[in-house]
């Protein structure tokens, strides 16, 4: 869940044992550089096609950013921004094809130069990297400085905290538990195998089928042992993709320039356009908003859409709405109901819930149809295997009162009771929706205190301690949920698998443990066919919408600004609707 | 507001305007304040406004119970909030109707007439709370340092020393964070007031104990407190029925000009977020929410921003004046 | 007097000592009183699914498992001497004066802190110069014509400006200048030094909205010290002797009235070089107050630790300095 960037989550969620398929959902392969173009745009195009679309070379391409990021440093990020970024100067195993729309969500490989080879029994995956790729400084990469950049990313907490560790639950470890290349500066991870410099061999504790969606993280882009500094190697990066690191002022400034040691002939998805990119941090988000529309800065890297005054003016300006693209986010805003705490155990409780929020108060409360669609599903849109259905309906999705109260009255609760609403301190939409939800309760007898908690310790300490919710009668969380890769086993498997319930940094805050879905989570794993596998995760949406133990409020959208003077410009489900940033130029 | 200590610091911190008034044969000392106060239109003005303010705070629930204003609830129908404009409140003036005189805020519709109401006593109570604790705290220790003198002073002086180094807002901040989700068996809304009150007024109090101490430096050499003691009048009786009445002038002067920067104290505390938490109103959480819509709403800040400055303007008039009527040396 | 500078200097050296064991108490206090065991504190500084051997390093490291005075011991050595880290192939080092290590985001805090000092030093001493000309000129002309029309008018203005909030006042001048009649729109902190202009065009707001509160305040305290002393004695003696008007309000009046105003000033500015965390806030100015706001968001002991104590010193030193020039230009105050 990179995006909203939670805290500890694994993937491979101990049990759900895996039997990989040999079928990689990403390797359809689509000819990358025919994506649709359009040079003209109007609102959305950026979401349809690859606006601006221009091989023309030179200039500086700006980006700016409000506040700074966990780290440039592509082993030690959660951030969907840098993972999309990162690209620049790293390439990972596979990435995401730069295009706009579903096509964003293909799979390509990239430093690999095919997508990865299972084994029959799916426990091991191989490999073979391009011939000829070179570091900025001219040295050859090789398959054990992608060994090494996992080891350094997974298996070192206290030097590259910030990363997931999807790797370190998935490979086997060593017979005495590996403690990183930090510590242990003789040995090595055994279950990455490097049998010549072209090939890295994976060796997984269970078999998992979205492992190309695994290694496309940047966590697998090729680091140097010998360049690395640990916590400083943020202040080098030693480039493998088209740009390379000139200058890097912490907090401050980032200054790419092209990496001559990069080639083409290598690489059939990036062009080396801009002779310069500079990243400018902690700028207000309406600075960078009219910088944007001046053409002073091409990005904004966060890419989570403009300042809520500056949408108020383009939504009233129609010549800036048509510069405009208004994506989905991958992201669904839900409320969980604790299963766990009483009276939600009682699944009229739920129910009452279910009917009693006015998601149009909830939706508008976030910003209104532009800052997300109203969601019914847990899966969203842009998810492939999203079905649309609706099992708690109510009128104009604004409440049902008579419904919520007879559900109270099933629950035996009829004058309704008092629980604990939480939200994150630091997130005033959250905040805001939650005071929503509590006004919407308030009208069946639910009395519903809100409590804030910083969104740092939001899993780690508060919402996600289980013992800790029982505790403090907390009932109803506010939570957003993004998948780390785009499928619906990416998005649905930590939320709803009750073998993921964990003591602390727990995702499924609804502790939903229900043998049916996870027996589905399994079969959908196991099945050879993309098509019948997003059919099962419809299924497992609907089971768990039957239980009632999350309310979708709305799918997130983010509303971006498309400058003219940028180029190749294309809102990629794969990285939040962000633009993917591979490809972008600039016509000044 | 940056350095909100500084009216309190300042203001009565200049002694030679704040200094004991001289008896007068048959007068009191009240009557001739009080005398003094009343043509003063100004201040009666100040004091007016502030004796109302003071019953919209005590009254505030009642009267939302009597007009039906409630602060919380929302209004987003589509005549009120234009959901495709991302819920900014429709009409030129902030969404100004009969319904709602002052408008709506943006997102959520709720009547910011209504909040303005409920804000004043969360705003007034916190204010007056944390003056009655720093006032005490300072009254106590200033009359010990005064009046002992010695080691008690060299002590209680020191410690204030090292409070008024101290950078105060900054650590209003971090206890008012690490304190939000609960403690002391507290949760919510009266565990953020208690907190306010407490960070406010705890470390504001070497403030008055400076000048406490100052006044009582003075009149422990005057005549009737030598009087009293070479009457065989002990320490406590002296303090108390001696020293303290001489010290209420001050006091009360210095008070009231305390509340209103504790006013401001609080609501910046609000408005960096730390203070009171949403949904609950109040004046500096509501300039917080506005400020983000000072393009496209900017009638939004001016209802809480009003608020503030006519309460504190209202404290200062009547300070202001209840200073010059205790002094006879200002005109 | 060097006798004297020693002596104030070396109580103020003590002053910093205490406020800083005092702050580390109560830093060390509040998580508790909060709640939280050491474990969790440190599990803070990790991350993901923290190992129970991580929390342990991380304890170890940041002397979690020792007692209170201990780590308060430790931070004051590594204040004069540096300290050294085990994290990664190298151990780091937080150089002298080492304010800290916020493990974090990998940082030493006062290379931070520095970055940060000369946003808030020009907010503050341009704000100061600003509402010391404009409160103490308008606090003389004042007193100069008690009564008169300006004279009201101004002590009016003054206290329409003590009442108003800096985040109202700045986010007005916001609205004004910056959206409605966009003549000073973009604002960015500009190094002085990079291009001088700019640097005070876009501080010009954040100037001013301080400088209204601040200079309302010393408008009123100037006037009345100056109504206080132009009917003293000595003034009349000034008079009598033939002395220019000129000369006696600014040779004799203004000297002792203003005596107030500067132990005020050294407490004001040193409170704002502190951070002026508001009007930081309102500008989005990125100073020592923006810091200390993220650092205590995301409870980053370390860094409110350094923060906290460089405000400190920025007070006791400004107080500093006001005592010491009194005694330079009052001979009575070193005696005593």
């Amino acid at each position: 869940m990179r995006r909203s960037r939670t805290v500890a989550l694994t993937a491979a969620a101990a049990a759900a044992v895996l039997i990989v398929t040999g079928c990689s959902s990403g390797t359809k392969s689509s000819d990358t550089s025919s994506s649709g173009t359009s040079a003209a745009g109007g609102a959305d195009a950026a979401t349809k096609n690859i606006v601006n679309a221009s091989d023309k070379k030179g200039g500086t391409v700006t980006y700016e950013m409000k506040g700074t990021p966990d780290s440039f440093d592509p082993g030690n990020t959660y951030y969907a921004y840098i993972y999309n970024f990162s690209r620049l100067y790293g390439r990972p195993l596979t990435t995401f094809n730069p295009a706009a729309g579903e096509d964003g969500n293909k799979l390509v490989p990239d430093l690999a130069e095919n997508m990865g080879q299972p084994s029959a029994d799916g426990l091991t995956w191989t490999y073979k990297l391009r011939a000829g790729l070179k570091y900025d400084d001219g040295t050859p990469i090789t398959s054990k400085d992608v060994k090494y950049a996992v080891e350094r990313s997974n298996f070192a907490p206290d030097v590259n905290s910030n990363g997931p560790t999807y790797f370190k639950e998935l490979l086997v470890d060593n017979p005495t538990p590996y403690e990183g290349p930090y510590k242990d500066k003789t040995g090595d991870l055994k279950s990455i195998e490097t049998p010549d410099d072209l090939t890295i061999v994976f060796h997984l504790k269970h078999a998992f089928a979205d492992f190309d969606y695994l290694v496309s993280a940047p966590q697998t882009v090729p680091v140097p042992q010998a360049k690395d500094d640990g916590a400083n190697y943020v202040k080098h990066v030693v480039s493998s993709g088209t740009y390379k690191f000139e200058s890097y002022d912490d907090g401050k400034q980032l200054t790419l320039v092209p990496n001559t040691n990069w080639d083409k002939s290598t690489d059939p998805i990036r062009k080396q356009l801009a002779d310069k990119i500079v990243v400018k941090m902690g700028i207000e988000q309406s600075t960078i908003d009219k910088d944007l529309i001046a053409g002073n800065a091409q990005v904004d890297l966060v890419g989570g859409g403009v300042d809520p005054q500056t949408q108020a003016q383009i939504l009233q300006n129609q010549k800036l709405k048509a510069s405009t693209d208004n994506a989905y986010g991958g992201r669904l805003v839900y409320t969980a109901i604790n299963t766990k705490v009483a009276p939600f155990d009682n699944i009229e409780c739920r129910k009452a819930v279910q009917y009693a929020i006015d998601k149009t108060s909830v939706q508008l409360t976030l910003g209104g149809p532009i800052r997300g669609a109203i969601a019914n599903t847990v899966l969203p849109p842009d998810i492939p295997g999203h079905q649309d259905f609706n099992t708690w309906e109510t009128k104009d999705n604004k409440g049902d009162l008579d419904k919520a109260k007879a559900a109270l009255k099933a629950c035996g609760k009829p004058d309704g009771f008092n629980t604990v609403l939480t939200a994150r301190t630091e997130r005033d939409p959250e905040v805001q929706a939650a005071t929503a939800i509590q006004a919407a309760l308030k009208k069946i007898g639910v009395n519903a205190e809100i409590q804030k908690f910083p969104q740092g310790k939001y899993f780690s300490d508060n919402a996600g301690v289980p013992q800790f919710t029982q505790d403090h009668n907390i009932g109803l969380m506010m939570m957003q949920w993004g998948a780390d890769w785009p499928t619906g086993y990416g998005f649905l498997q930590q939320i709803v698998d009750g073998r993921a319930i964990k003591a602390s940094g727990n995702s499924n805050l609804a502790q939903l443990n229900d043998p049916d879905i996870n027996k589905l989570i399994d079969d959908a794993a196991t099945n050879t066919d993309k098509a019948a596998r997003e059919k099962i995760y419809a299924q497992i949406d609907k089971k768990v919408m039957d239980q009632a133990v999350y309310v979708p409020l709305t799918d997130f959208k983010v509303f971006l600004y498309r400058p003219d003077s940028a180029t190749n410009l294309a809102s990629t489900p794969a990285f939040s609707g962000e633009y993917d940033y591979l490809n972008i130029g600039t016509t000044k | 507001m940056t350095a909100p200590i500084k009216t309190a610091g300042n203001e009565p911190g200049a002694p030679a305007t704040v200094s004991p008034a001289k008896k007068i044969e048959g007068r009191s000392l009240g009557q001739i304040a009080w005398t003094r106060f009343k043509r003063d239109k100004i201040a009666v003005a100040g004091g007016v406004v502030v004796i109302l303010l003071i019953l919209l705070a005590v009254l505030a629930k009642p009267i939302e119970a009597l007009f039906g204003l409630d602060p919380d609830a929302l209004h987003q129908d589509p005549d009120i909030l234009d959901a495709n404009l991302g819920g900014l409140p429709i009409g030129n003036w902030g969404g100004m109707s009969w319904d709602h005189p002052l408008g709506v805020d943006p997102l959520q519709g709720r009547d910011l007439l209504s909040r303005a109401i409920e804000g004043s006593w969360v705003s007034l109570l916190v204010a007056f709370g944390a003056t009655v604790l720093s006032n005490t705290i300072g009254t106590v220790l200033g009359v010990m340092a005064g009046y002992y003198g010695g080691w008690v002073d060299t002590v209680i002086s020191r410690i204030m020393d090292v409070f008024l180094a101290f950078p105060l807002l900054l650590f209003a901040i971090a206890i008012s964070t690490s304190l939000q989700g609960g403690a002391f068996g507290l949760h919510g809304l009266p565990l953020h007031i208690m907190v306010l009150i407490f960070v406010i007024g705890f470390f504001n109090w070497p403030y008055m104990g400076r000048i406490v101490r100052g006044q009582t430096l003075s009149l422990r050499e005057r005549e009737f407190v030598h009087a009293a003691r070479s009457l065989g009048a002990r320490g406590p009786f002296i303090l108390f029925k001696e020293l303290l009445p001489n010290l209420v002038g001050p006091i009360l002067v210095y008070s009231t000009l305390l509340i209103p920067t504790n006013i401001l104290f609080e609501a910046g505390l609000s408005f960096l977020g730390v203070g009171i938490q949403p949904p609950q109103a109040s004046w500096g959480g509501m300039l917080n929410d506005a400020i983000k819509y000072y393009q496209v709403d900017p009638q939004y800040m001016v209802v809480p921003g009003l608020a503030i400055f006519l309460t504190v303007l209202a404290f200062n008039l009547l300070g202001d004046g209840l200073r010059d009527a205790l002094d006879p040396k200002s005109n | 007097m060097f006798a004297y500078i020693i002596r104030r200097t070396f109580a103020a050296l003590l002053l910093i000592l205490v406020v800083s064991a005092v702050t580390f108490a109560i830093f060390f206090l509040l998580p508790r009183i909060a709640g939280e065991t050491s474990d969790q504190l440190a599990a803070q500084y990790i991350g993901k699914n923290p190992s129970p051997e991580a929390i342990a390093a991380v304890k170890k490291n940041l002397g979690f498992d020792q007692p209170l005075y201990s780590q308060y011991w430790n931070f004051l050595k590594g204040l004069v001497g540096g300290a050294e880290y085990k994290f990664g192939p190298d151990p780091v080092t937080c150089h002298v004066p080492c304010f800290g290590y916020s493990f974090k985001n990998h940082l030493e805090v006062w290379p931070e802190l520095t970055k940060r000092i000369p946003v808030t030093l020009s907010l503050a001493i341009g704000a100061a110069v600003l509402w010391l000309v404009s409160g103490v000129t308008t606090g003389v002309i004042s007193a100069l014509k008690p009564r008169s029309i300006f004279d009201r008018l101004a002590m009016g203005v003054a206290l329409a400006g003590v009442s108003l909030p800096v985040f109202f006042t700045g986010a007005l001048l916001l609205t004004v200048f910056s959206y409605e009649w966009p003549i000073l729109d973009n604002l960015q902190y500009v190094n002085f030094t990079d291009d001088p202009i700019m640097w005070a065009r876009n501080l010009i707001l954040p100037w001013i909205s301080l400088a209204f509160l601040y200079s309302a305040l010393y408008a009123r305290l100037t006037r009345a010290g100056m109504l206080e002393t132009m009917s003293e004695d000595y003034i009349r003696t000034a008079r009598a002797k033939g002395l220019v008007e000129r000369k006696v309000v600014t040779r004799h009046g203004l000297r002792a009235a203003l005596t107030p105003v500067v132990t005020i000033f050294g407490m004001d500015l040193g409170l704002l070089l502190g951070g002026a965390l508001i009007t930081e806030q309102v500008f989005s100015l990125q100073g020592i107050g923006a810091f200390a706001v993220q650092a205590i968001a995301d409870n980053d002991l370390p860094k409110i630790l350094g923060v906290t104590l460089l405000a400190a010193f920025f007070i006791v030193v400004c107080n500093l300095v006001v005592d010491l020039l009194y005694a330079l230009v009052d001979p009575r105050v070193r005696l005593s």
